[in-house]
């Protein structure tokens, strides 16, 4: 029911052991050399002439290739070479399993098919911001990912109105936020009417009734909610090669005047209709 | 009945997983800690067989638990439930620090109770 990756889901389905991913990761590892690595197998540079790039590194942001061309250890025809024979000698992890002996050619492509098959409710269904953020691919998809959570998780009917900029984040019964950081940096909040949570506690604890719940449980389960998406957004956004970390979720209570979003941000809203009447609101306030 | 202590910083989480252990008739919960540290202190006092621990919580995190759990007992078996099972990197350092598999937020009782059973 969640995002994952093929080794994952072959373990969790029982269909390999733990120790057998294990020995297809190692010889990933093996054989999936880094871009230097097999520079340096390739004879175009030496280990020293790595060693010069990462120290470089370490003052200027740049790609090891393109640093390794700009202090003129590479061409940018070597390089080329180097990726084109990277893509060409990747082993994947479904091919790794077959030469460790966890699986079958055979075997492989049926289990590929039924993980596709299982992924496939989290392709993503083309939102488009209406502004120019830092990663436009990563927010499209967490509010992506969000409206097919609030599907699955909630079970609730909705209809995602238009997404607009916002410079204040106005105030609601309650709100829960959980941090990114790593390649990107952003909070995530999802703002609640007292309905909305009782919706949302309803469908996390699995209970037809939470009224005699107290309000730190309620609470809890909104905040169990976007730790859910959330950590499905990181799982997606490593697969698309961005590294997202997430922080625990935290609960806010904004005063009447709500919250002014902070210098350097974009604050994105993105309204979730419900059937019933009431609204779901996911913001973003990403890092300029 | 194998003993199952459930870690977690959620409180709905551990009633969920609370709820399918009791309901499984395998199973029984000797417990709910909060934190890393905590579930260091119960696997001492309680000696449960299995742990089902978040890997994403304020204090000691579930993986740096995981770490002393893997060095200070060798018999406890530890399943991490977490909504990060699907990044690449997480998994691989769970499973390589020895735990036993990793369940992704969210799931559904019969899988939970599947791997478990498959312990």
């Amino acid at each position: 029911m969640a995002v994952k990756f093929f080794g994952q889901f072959m373990v969790e389905q029982g269909i390999i052991t733990s120790s057998a991913l294990l020995d297809a990761i190692n010889l990933q590892d093996k054989n999936n050399l880094k871009l230097g690595e097999m520079a340096v197998t390739m004879g175009l540079i030496t280990s020293a002439d790595i060693q010069r790039a990462h120290n470089a590194q370490m003052s200027r942001d740049m790609k090891l290739g393109d640093l390794l061309v700009e202090m003129g250890f590479l061409t940018l025809a070597q390089l080329n070479d180097i990726i084109i024979r990277q893509k060409n000698t990747h082993l994947y992890i479904g091919e790794a399993l077959v030469q460790v002996g966890a699986l079958t050619s055979d075997q492989l492509q049926n289990h590929l098919d039924a993980f596709k098959a299982d992924q496939a409710k989290y392709i993503s269904n083309g939102i488009e911001l209406p502004i120019t953020t830092t990663n436009n691919a990563i927010w499209e998809m967490t509010a992506d990912l969000t409206y097919k959570m609030v599907t699955r998780v909630l079970d609730l009917k909705f209809r995602p109105g238009a997404c607009t900029p916002v410079t204040v984040i106005t105030a609601n019964f309650m709100l829960a936020a959980m941090d990114f950081s790593g390649d990107v940096e952003a909070r995530y909040l999802i703002s609640v009417s007292e309905g909305l949570q009782k919706a949302i506690a309803k469908a996390i604890l699995h209970e037809e009734s939470v009224d005699a719940e107290p309000l730190e449980v309620l609470e809890d389960t909104v905040m169990e909610f976007i730790n859910v998406v959330c950590g499905n957004v990181a799982a997606k956004a490593s697969q698309m090669g961005v590294i997202m970390n997430i922080n625990p979720p935290v609960s806010l209570h904004p005063p009447a005047a709500g919250l002014t979003i902070p210098e350097g941000h974009t604050a994105l809203s993105f309204p979730i209709h419900i059937e019933d009447g009431d609204t779901l609101e996911l913001l973003l306030v990403i890092k300029n | 009945m194998k003993k199952v202590l459930v870690v977690d910083d959620s409180l709905s989480v551990a009633r969920l997983l609370e709820k399918i252990i009791a309901e499984s008739g395998d199973f029984t919960c000797v417990g709910h800690a909060r934190d890393g540290a905590e579930a260091i202190k119960m696997n001492h006092t309680e000696n449960p067989e299995i742990i089902c621990m978040d890997m994403n919580m304020p204090g000691m995190d579930g993986l740096t638990a995981l770490r002393t759990l893997s060095v200070m007992d060798k018999e406890v078996k530890v399943v991490m439930v977490t909504s990060l099972g699907g990044v690449g990197d997480k998994f691989t350092e769970a499973l390589k620090l020895g735990a036993k598999n990793v369940i992704s937020k969210p799931f559904e009782a019969d899988n939970v109770l599947r791997i478990l059973r498959a312990l």
